[in-house]
C-alpha cells in the first residue's frame, strides 16, 4: 500500500478519527439501483458514440473525425454562402445529389471511425469486460451498431438539415419554400437513414473482423472503392442483365440509385443510368445488404473467443 | 447459501477436456484457486462469469444458475481477467466511471464510486492521465477498481499479482485481502503461485488436469502430517538401518530421516536407537504439510511411457 495520504476530505469525513488517513472513510457499500441490461446498453452507445468522435481523448484522436463532418458539410455551407450573395439565381445542390457529393467523405470516415468504434476492444481485449457484465453478446453489437450509425449521421443527414434550413431561409419566401418543398422531408430522412445504415453495417463488418486497425482501415476504404470500379467494369464493359446487376456491388453506386429512386427523379448519366435498374431493386438489396451484414457482425461476436 | 455450487461441471474442447466433472460446494470468504498451468482454473472462471458455456453438468453462483440466469447474476460479479483488457486512451476515472455505468450503476452514482474505489486501490493524480502511460502496477489496480467499482458481492480474479515485481505484488496481495476480509465481499482468486494463496485466502481449492484435487481450509493443508523429521549429528546410515530392522519405514532425506508415524511407538524406538548408537539427536519434530507438497512433480510412469513411445 502507499502511504496513508492526509487530505482534506479524509479529516471532514464523518467515520474519519483525527487522524485523517484517507483509508478512515472506509469501504461504503452501495445501496442504490442497479439498473440492468438496458442501461448498460445505453452507457455502452454513449461512451461508443464519444469515442467516434474523440470526445474524453486526446485532441489528436478528435482531428479526423471533426475534420470529416467539416468537409461532408462544405458543399452545403458552400452553396448557401453562394445563395446568400446572389439570391437564388444559382441551381440549388439538390437533397438526392448530395451523397453523391460526400460519398468519398463518409467512407473515409468509416475507415477512419469503425476500427475505433469496434476494433478497439478486440485490440485491448477489453471485450472480456464487457461480456461478464449484465450486457449479452447481442446487446453489445446494438450498442456499437447503434452508436456508429448515429455517428455517421452527422455526415450524411447533418448537412441536409443544414441545407434545407438554409434554402428556407436564404430564398425570398421562407413560407413558400416549405410549401413547395415538405414532401422532401420524408425523403430526406428515408434516404439519410438508408445511405447511414449501408455505409456503416458494411463498414462495421470488415472492421468486426480484425483487431488490427491499421488492416481494418485499408480494407474499409478499399471495399468501397474496389466495389465501384469493379461495377463500372460489369455494367459498362459486360453489360448484359448480370454486368447491370453488378451495379448493386458498389454501395456508392447502389445508395446513387437508391436516393434517385426515393426523390423519384430519372438518372441523366453513369452507370446507374447504363444499368437501367427499376428503382425498387436498389431499395431490395439495400435492405439485403443490411440484413445480412448485421448477421455476419452478430454471427462474429457469437464466436468470438474471449 | 453456499458461494459456489458446482455439480459434474465439465468443459471438453476437441481433444482435450479442461474440467472434467468437477462438483464443489463452496461458502464464501477468500478462496483460493490453484494448479498448474491448464489445470482447468481460468476455465471455472469463465464459465462462472458466462463466458465460456459448459460442456455438461451445472453451475451456480451466489446461488445464481450461471447459464440461465446470468445477466441478472453478473450485475453483482466482478471480474479481474489475467491478461491486459484496458483501453489505453482513456483516463482510468473515465475508464472504471464507464464499466460502473456498464455494471447497472447510475450515472452521478458511478462517478463518486469510481472517485472511491480509485482511491481505495491507491491511484491518485495519476488517475486522469492516460491509460497508456501506466505502470503495470498502476494498470493492475485500475482493472482491480473496474471489478470492485460497482460494489460486487464476489469478485473473481485471475492472477492478479501477473507482472508485479515483488513491491508491486506485496500490495496487491494486500489489496486483496482487506477487499476480502474489511469489506465483507466474496473472492476466488486464481493463482500458481502458492505463496500468493497461502498469505491471503482462508479456503484453498487445488484444481489439477481438470479434477478437483483438495478442497479445505489453509489450516487443513498446512496441518502436521503423520511424519516424524529426525536429524541427528553424525552418520545418518547405522540408525537408518537399526530403525528398519525394528520394524519402522525410513526414508532418508540428506542428513534427515523421515519416519512414518503410524503410533507412538517410533518415539521410544529412536531415542533408544540414537542412545544405543551414541548419535547426538539435534531434532525430532512432526512434519509439517507444506502447499508445495501438492504439486510435487510426480515421477510418472505416463511421462516415461510417452518417452519410450517418443524414441
Amino acid at each position: 500500500m502507499p502511504p496513508p495520504v492526509k487530505s482534506a476530505a479524509a479529516s471532514s469525513g464523518g467515520n474519519a478519527p483525527g487522524a485523517g488517513s484517507i483509508y478512515d472513510l472506509g469501504y461504503r457499500h452501495y445501496e442504490g439501483a442497479r439498473l440492468g441490461r438496458r442501461h448498460a446498453i445505453a452507457s455502452l452507445y454513449w461512451y461508443s458514440l464519444r469515442s467516434a468522435f474523440g470526445l474524453g481523448r486526446r485532441p489528436s484522436s478528435k482531428i479526423i473525425p471533426w475534420a470529416l463532418v467539416v468537409v461532408a458539410l462544405l458543399p452545403a455551407a458552400i452553396r448557401l454562402g453562394i445563395a446568400a450573395i446572389a439570391t437564388s439565381r444559382v441551381t440549388p445542390v439538390r437533397p438526392e445529389q448530395y451523397f453523391n457529393l460526400i460519398n468519398l467523405v463518409v467512407a473515409l470516415f468509416c475507415a477512419a471511425v469503425a476500427p475505433e468504434v469496434i476494433g478497439r476492444d478486440q485490440r485491448t481485449r477489453t471485450l472480456v469486460l464487457y461480456f461478464s457484465r449484465a450486457l449479452s453478446r447481442q446487446d453489445y453489437v446494438l450498442a456499437k451498431l447503434g452508436a456508429f450509425v448515429t455517428a455517421l449521421l452527422a455526415l450524411t443527414l447533418a448537412p441536409q438539415i443544414v441545407l434545407f434550413v438554409g434554402n428556407t431561409f436564404t430564398g425570398t419566401n421562407a413560407l413558400a419554400y416549405i410549401k413547395d418543398n415538405w414532401a422532401d422531408i420524408p425523403r430526406i430522412l428515408a434516404s439519410s437513414g438508408v445511405d447511414t445504415a449501408v455505409m456503416a453495417s458494411v463498414a462495421m463488418v470488415i472492421a468486426a473482423q480484425t483487431a488490427r486497425r491499421s488492416y481494418a482501415t485499408v480494407s474499409v476504404i478499399a471495399a468501397f472503392i474496389v466495389t465501384s470500379a469493379l461495377a463500372a467494369i460489369f455494367v459498362q464493359d459486360v453489360g448484359g442483365t448480370g454486368g447491370h446487376l453488378a451495379v448493386l456491388v458498389s454501395p456508392f453506386d447502389l445508395l446513387r440509385g437508391f436516393n434517385l429512386w426515393v426523390f423519384n427523379v430519372p438518372e441523366t448519366e453513369g452507370i446507374v443510368k447504363d444499368a437501367g435498374l427499376h428503382g425498387s431493386v436498389y431499395g431490395i438489396a439495400a435492405a439485403v445488404i443490411i440484413a445480412v451484414c448485421a448477421g455476419l457482425i452478430q454471427r462474429r461476436y457469437q464466436r468470438i473467443s474471449t | 447459501m453456499a458461494l459456489i455450487a458446482t455439480d459434474a461441471l465439465t468443459k471438453r474442447y476437441p481433444g482435450v477436456t479442461a474440467l472434467d466433472a468437477l462438483t464443489l460446494e463452496l461458502e464464501p470468504g477468500i478462496i483460493g484457486l490453484v494448479g498448474a498451468n491448464g489445470a482447468g482454473k481460468s476455465t471455472l472462471i469463465k464459465i462462472l462469469l458466462g463466458l465460456l458455456p459448459a460442456t455438461s453438468g451445472s453451475a451456480r453462483l451466489l446461488g445464481y444458475d450461471v447459464a440461465t440466469e446470468g445477466p441478472t447474476l453478473r450485475q453483482f460479479v466482478g471480474y479481474m481477467p489475467e491478461h491486459d483488457c484496458l483501453p489505453v486512451d482513456v483516463s482510468a476515472t473515465e475508464f472504471v466511471a464507464h464499466m460502473a455505468q456498464i455494471n447497472g450503476l447510475p450515472k452521478s452514482a458511478a462517478r463518486e464510486r469510481t472517485a472511491e474505489t480509485l482511491r481505495h486501490v491507491g491511484l491518485y493524480e495519476e488517475r486522469y492521465r492516460e491509460i497508456r502511460g501506466y505502470s503495470t502496477g498502476m494498470k493492475q489496480r485500475v482493472k482491480l477498481a473496474q471489478a470492485l467499482v460497482h460494489d460486487p458481492r464476489v469478485m473473481l480474479l485471475d492472477e492478479p499479482t501477473n507482472g508485479l515485481d515483488p513491491e508491486g505484488r506485496d500490495e496487491m496481495l494486500d489489496l486483496v485481502r482487506r477487499t476480502g476480509t474489511e469489506f465483507g465481499i466474496a473472492i476466488v482468486m486464481a493463482s500458481h503461485l502458492l505463496g500468493e494463496i497461502e498469505r491471503v485466502c482462508d479456503h484453498l481449492v487445488v484444481i489439477d488436469g481438470g479434477h478437483l484435487l483438495r478442497s479445505a481450509t489453509i489450516g487443513d493443508f498446512t496441518g502436521r502430517t503423520q511424519v516424524l523429521a529426525v536429524e541427528v549429528e553424525g552418520d545418518v546410515q547405522p540408525l537408518a538401518e537399526t530403525l528398519t530392522a525394528r520394524g519402522l519405514r525410513i526414508v532418508a532425506e540428506g542428513h534427515t530421516l523421515l519416519v512414518d508415524l503410524v503410533d507412538e511407538r517410533p518415539y521410544d524406538l529412536i531415542r533408544d536407537a540414537v542412545a544405543d548408537l551414541g548419535l547426538g539427536l539435534v531434532r525430532m519434530e512432526q512434519r509439517r504439510h507444506n502447499l508445495e507438497d501438492l504439486f510435487r512433480p510426480v515421477s510418472g510412469p505416463a511421462g516415461e511411457d510417452a518417452h519410450a513411445a517418443a524414441s
